[in-house]
């Protein structure tokens, strides 16, 4: 096994449509087990973000913590801002925040139009930014509109900004703007683009690689089964091939006619026939997944290709708490 | 919590309670009665564990009201079948009876 010399850093994903006490034990275990970051989902339809952020907050100590990622449709930009401003007083230094466009599917259930998904969050970061330094924010933009939004308590801190991008304008304006960068990809072959994209926003904005996070967030599974592993990464692995464009699908080779099935089954809610469809080939495409050794090896690979965290996402392994330990033993140990 | 629990975590060998705790947890998170869960037994366990706690006697005693009220079945064939405590599972069976009436 080659070996890469990096600091990788480790993030894990919660969902919180689990109860807060199950998120927060997994939490608690990951810190332990030497987990960087933590970074929870923001969707409206499972339980609140900032809330979960809150209780994690006050039963950690050291793990750094966000949404991962919001967006500025749903939530206002003052109110992001108000929000990470509190958590950043609860757990001083330890907050980041994850902001991206949001997806389309969970914005359509409201009612609510991804208008220039670009702008919007360029604009939410400035706003976001300008509330923190305790600003009262004036603002005339294309998406948002500020008339002096100000605090009535004094901001601490600085918390950076990760910018949740995929499409390549995003992760350009990601390396731009950003901190960090959080990147849905699994495979070299997606991050090594990714990071193409972000490097050309560094450039552009006269700063270095290195003083933007880039982080690939994955579909990750582990287990000392490889079967195991893979079983349950392939209910995911379906929804990602299900959700992921033409272009994306042919840079894997991935049959779109195969997609398209999974896209109709899974619509049916036919998931026996979704899940059958799943090939090894998606699932090495869309997912980290595994035995320790073989994750190991997938890790070693993002970090050629530049990323310096690396995110555990659903479904972590068979076992959630499981998989923390063995992820704790055996992988993060190893970098 | 219910201090009866106490009661049954004395039936427990405390060589056994490390083990058991590892069992117990599985069984809880894994559950999908989430909703039986009350708050504040969430909150107890969530302080022991924090502590690393949850093979303490009132950790065990959290976590087993815990097992008990989502899994109760489970929990007993745990506790009888891995475990051969066939003393804690009439202890249980007492206060879970207790309980019902």
């Amino acid at each position: 096994m080659e070996e890469v010399i990096n600091v990788v850093k480790f993030g894990i994903e919660f969902v919180p449509r689990e109860p807060y006490w199950k998120i927060i034990y997994y939490a608690i275990q990951a810190e332990r087990r030497g987990f960087d970051y933590l970074w929870i989902t923001d969707h409206f339809n499972n339980r609140n973000v900032y809330v979960t952020l809150a209780a994690t907050a006050i039963y950690t100590n050291k793990i750094t913590f966000g949404p991962g990622v919001t967006n500025p449709y749903l939530v206002n930009s003052v109110v992001t801002a108000q929000a990470v401003a509190t958590l950043n007083e609860i757990a001083p230094g330890r907050v980041v925040l994850g902001i991206g466009a949001g997806d389309k599917t969970t914005l359509d259930c409201v009612g609510v139009e991804m208008q220039k998904p670009l702008t919007a969050v360029q604009e939410s970061i400035e706003i976001v930014r300008r509330m923190m330094s305790g600003e009262s924010v004036v603002f005339k933009g294309d998406v948002f509109t500020m008339a002096g939004a100000k605090f009535l308590f004094k901001p601490r801190g600085k918390i950076p900004v990760y910018v949740g991008a995929q499409g390549p304008k995003m992760l350009e304006l990601a390396g731009k703007i950003g901190d960090g960068v959080l990147i849905n990809a699994c495979h070299p072959k997606d991050v090594d683009y990714a990071v193409e994209c972000v490097k050309k926003g560094v450039s552009e904005a006269c700063k270095k690689l290195t003083d933007v996070d880039i982080a690939a967030y994955t579909s990750f599974s582990v287990h000392e089964d490889l079967k195991k592993a893979t079983k349950a990464a392939v209910p995911v692995v379906s929804y990602i091939v299900a959700g992921s464009p033409s272009i994306v699908l042919e840079r894997h080779g991935i049959d779109l006619k195969k997609a398209e099935e999974i896209r109709e089954a899974l619509k049916a809610s036919e998931w026996g026939r979704a899940f059958g469809l799943v090939s090894p080939e998606m699932i090495e495409a869309f997912s980290v997944c595994g035995t320790p050794d073989v994750c190991i090896e997938r890790i070693n690979q993002l970090l050629k290709s530049g990323i310096s965290q690396f995110v555990v996402g659903s479904p972590i392994g068979p076992s959630v708490r499981k998989a923390i330990d063995l992820i704790g033993e055996k992988i993060i140990p190893h970098f | 919590m219910d201090m009866t629990y106490h009661k049954v975590v004395e039936t427990v060998p405390v060589e056994k309670r490390e083990a058991i705790s590892d069992k117990l947890i599985d069984l809880v998170l894994t559950s999908k009665n989430d909703e039986k869960m009350p708050a504040s037994l969430a909150n107890t366990l969530l302080y022991h564990w924090q502590r690393n706690l949850l093979a303490s006697d009132s950790g065990l005693a959290t976590l087993l009201e815990a097992a008990v009220l989502l899994e109760p079945d489970k929990t007993v064939e745990v506790l009888e079948q891995e475990f051969q405590l066939v003393s804690t599972v009439k202890a249980v069976r007492e206060v879970f009876m207790k309980a019902e009436k």
